[in-house]
């Protein structure tokens, strides 16, 4: 019983403190969404939190002082003589109400009292133009205004769906069966060749950008769907092998020496036996591929560029945003809309998280 | 279980090969035309000389280049990419050229990796002088005026413009490219409506400036509204208030010296042009939210407290494009107005600061000496300045095209300016003009450091 309530106890502390840090870690998103539904003016003006009933300052009536005040010297409000920093600072009167500018040229002063008030200007319309597309408009030479749509996301979202896709498959693919290799092949150089790969874990990307784009450029790669495949199975590689090794590499050697006995080969035993035991594995090393292709902006800038025809999302988004910045209001409704895919992919690969651990691999 | 998962596997290969069919379709319509051209290129290149048959321009509009594809490269999206786009479609429809357009915010970023890596698109459109010229140094950039008419580019472009154009390549001199459209800098924008309401007059002069921003301060508000925050670009807006301010305290001369560096920062002429900006700047209740303020405020949304009712700043001085981040709605001329910052001293009068895309060539192909040549052309930019938000670097550019008096002033501004300079931090090197100029005008604003060592640490940069 005693034992019991220990467990509890330390339990819910261990919930708690993750409770906190989920807190922490969602506040930010949770600023982003709020941001999404409000009008740019008003995300200017205040911050989301005002969007929550909290405390502050609302004005009960205006006091109009006379047009020729002197704001240098000291001025008089119901008797009570303040200076202009006070009240442009805002300032307790004796009453206990609050004094501040509402227009200082108009020598228009606020009196405000403290009590409840939240913000509820929202819109939709950072989500209308994100997903349906900007529309422009074009003054014409006999002064009437072309309006002009767009292109919406649609054919954005494809193209980071073409390059993702294959962009995961491909080098997950072949990591898991060089891991296999690596982890239970026997041949010459496979723990120098095993120590290069780790090796280039270490090594940026950005370094072979220039190079590769030379080959590619003479290989006619440039701009090419199957030029970003390529890169990004190889800049994803290293990790992906090295993430299956250690995985494959763990498994029970038993399963292999039964398996052998029973006649299997190396391509059999990898098919029936790796592979659905390595499931968990591949799910969590395709999340983190694809979430990584899915967000890439660099590599997909270098080798595929920003034609319409192949601008993968992250660069659709970031142009949103216009030449000088100035629409950057729309980023956060396009932040938003660009998180569906990765959380469709987590949720629908988490399941093999918890299914596919060893389920009765080995008896005994 | 292995099924299934092999089944998810199997459908998102089968939908990624449907997806990755139908996208590659609009690739290999296009590519086979590339290759097939470079390849004519030598040949066809022989008769596109100037003195025969016309020039590459008339051919094209003949329809001799029909089907090909030129690509080009540069800094403008989404509005502008959209503007851009319009200006070209009619000399697309006409020659049959296809002007494949690519946009991307990281401009400045990619084109180093792009010409290095030998992906360097047909054309590419530099808004900094400065990048282009170190390019130009290592041959890549072809000679515009191998093939372009000399006679034709002088009687069409100020000769600043051309001056400009010449940069040092591989083997000597090079016209590295055309000027195809340019913005106003030295503009202070202001509340039309609100202005006129309070009376205010319009300076003429630097010192009716500052009685102005001595006025509205008596009357309750802020002049200026001032801000330079810019992510990683924070404190471009105050080098281009020096370079006005050098360009009105000093000769042309002596600017030019100063962009390349033989007229040091420390030197008491620039000294002088900062302070003169800081009598603005600096001044108690001259700047919306103070001088601290100064440097936590992005560009783009300073302005916008101009159009607050009533306003809570009135002046604001930025180049032409700042219209487009002035709220919806409002209408040039009447709404707002601008007026050229004012003369300093009177022998220098009222210069112009200038700023402008720059096309260069990386391909010599017969359809891309066409576009070229189209881009010297008013015509080239002739919907785009109709829509607004540009100036025309050409002289066959007719005033008529401004739909709006507010950017056929600022044609006749230019046109009629004393002098004309181009903003002196894009023709610096980079580390300056993108880096030390920058930083060491923010830090001296946001009070970090002392003018005299905010100008030595802007200096240092030229060493590096």
């Amino acid at each position: 019983m005693k034992r019991r309530t220990r467990r509890i106890g330390s339990k819910s502390i261990v919930n708690i403190t993750l409770a906190i840090i989920c807190l922490i870690w969602l506040v930010p998103t949770v600023g982003l969404l709020v941001s999404s539904f409000r009008p740019a003016s008003d995300i200017l003006k205040s911050g989301w939190w005002t969007v929550v009933p909290h405390r502050g300052n609302l004005t009960k009536e205006q006091i109009q002082l006379p047009k020729d005040t002197d704001l240098q010297q000291q001025i008089e409000v119901k008797g009570t003589l303040y200076t202009d920093e006070q009240l442009r600072a805002g300032i307790k009167a004796p009453d206990g109400s609050r004094l501040i500018w509402e227009n200082r040229r108009a020598r228009l002063i606020n009196v405000q009292e403290p009590g409840w008030t939240m913000s509820k200007n929202f819109t939709l319309d950072n989500y209308e133009g994100v997903l349906t597309g900007k529309t422009y408009e074009l003054k014409q030479p006999d002064g009437s205004v072309k309006k002009e749509k767009g292109s919406d996301l649609s054919r954005a979202f494809l193209n980071t769906l073409v390059v993702s896709i294959p962009a995961t498959l491909i080098p997950i693919l072949i990591a898991t069966f060089a891991a296999y290799a690596f982890a239970w092949l026997k041949f010459p150089l496979r723990k120098t060749l095993f120590v290069i790969v780790i090796m280039l874990l270490v090594v940026p990307l950005q370094v072979a950008l220039i190079p590769i784009s030379k080959d590619y450029a003479a290989l006619g790669l440039n701009g090419e769907f199957l030029g970003i495949w390529i890169a990004h199975a190889g800049f994803g590689l290293p990790l992906a092998t090295y993430f299956m090794y250690s995985y494959i590499s763990q498994l029970p050697k038993d399963l292999f020496e039964s398996a052998f006995m029973d006649g299997a080969t190396n391509f059999t035993i990898f098919t029936r036996l790796i592979v659905p035991l390595a499931v968990p594995s591949i799910a969590s090393i395709s999340i983190f591929q694809f979430l990584w292709v899915w967000n890439d902006y660099l590599v997909s800038l270098i080798f595929l560029g920003g034609q319409e025809d192949v601008q993968v999302l992250s660069m659709k988004i970031a142009n949103l945003a216009g030449s000088r910045g100035d629409a950057w209001h729309l980023l956060t409704a396009a932040s938003f809309i660009s998180m569906l895919m990765p959380l469709a992919v987590f949720f629908g690969l988490q399941r093999y998280f918890v299914r596919g651990l060893m389920g009765g691999s080995v008896k005994g | 279980m292995k099924k299934k998962f092999g089944l998810t596997i199997a459908s998102i290969m089968a939908v990624s090969m449907v997806l990755s069919a139908c996208g590659g379709n609009n690739n290999e319509s296009s590519s086979p035309s590339a290759p097939s051209e470079s390849s004519k290129a030598p040949s066809a290149s022989e008769s596109a000389k100037p003195s025969q048959a016309g020039s590459p321009l008339e051919e094209a509009l003949a329809g001799k280049y029909k089907g090909t594809k030129v690509t080009m490269f540069g800094p403008f999206v989404d509005v502008d990419q959209v503007k851009f786009e319009e200006a070209i479609k009619a000399f697309e429809e006409k020659s049959g050229i296809d002007i494949a357009y690519e946009g991307t915010k990281e401009f400045e970023a990619t084109v180093k990796v792009r010409v290095d890596g030998n992906n360097a698109p047909d054309i590419i459109d530099f808004p900094q002088p400065g990048l282009l010229a170190n390019i130009a140094k290592t041959g890549k950039v072809i000679d515009v005026s191998t093939f372009m008419d000399k006679a034709k580019l002088e009687s069409n472009y100020n000769k600043s413009w051309l001056d400009m154009a010449t940069m040092d390549g591989a083997n000597g001199k090079i016209m590295a490219g055309i000027w195809a459209r340019s913005s106003v800098k030295s503009l202070v924008w202001y509340n039309k409506k609100e202005f006129d309401a309070a009376g205010y007059k319009v300076p003429q002069t630097w010192d009716e400036l500052l009685a102005l921003t001595d006025q509205i301060a008596k009357d309750g508000d802020p002049a200026w509204a001032i801000g330079i925050e810019s992510g990683a670009a924070t404190g471009w807006p105050a080098t281009d208030w020096v370079e006005d301010i050098m360009l009105r305290t000093t000769s042309g001369e002596n600017y030019d010296k100063w962009v390349k560096g033989e007229l040091p920062f420390t030197d008491p002429i620039v000294k002088n042009a900062v302070q003169k900006m800081s009598d603005i700047w600096l001044k108690k209740g001259a700047v919306y939210g103070g001088t601290k303020s100064i440097v936590t405020t992005s560009f783009g949304d300073a302005p916008k407290v101009l159009f607050d009712n009533p306003p809570k700043a009135w002046l604001h001085r930025q180049a032409s494009f700042i219209t487009s981040f002035f709220p919806e709605g409002l209408k040039s001329g009447e709404d707002y107005d601008w007026f050229p910052l004012p003369s300093i001293d009177p022998q220098y009068g009222t210069p112009a600061l200038v700023a402008g895309d720059i096309y260069a060539m990386f391909n010599d192909r017969p359809e891309v000496r066409a576009v070229m040549e189209f881009f010297t052309t008013g015509e080239s930019i002739k919907t785009w300045i109709q829509s607004g938000g540009v100036i025309a670097p050409m002289n066959d550019a007719d005033p008529s095209w401004y739909t709006s008096d507010v950017e056929r002033k600022m044609a006749e501004f230019v046109k009629n300016a004393s002098t004309i300079r181009f903003d002196g931090s894009d023709l610096m090197p980079g580390e300056v003009g993108a880096g030390t100029f920058w930083k060491g005008m923010t830090d001296y604003v946001s009070g970090t450091v002392s003018l005299d060592k905010a100008i030595e640490e802007i200096q240092a940069g030229w060493k590096k």
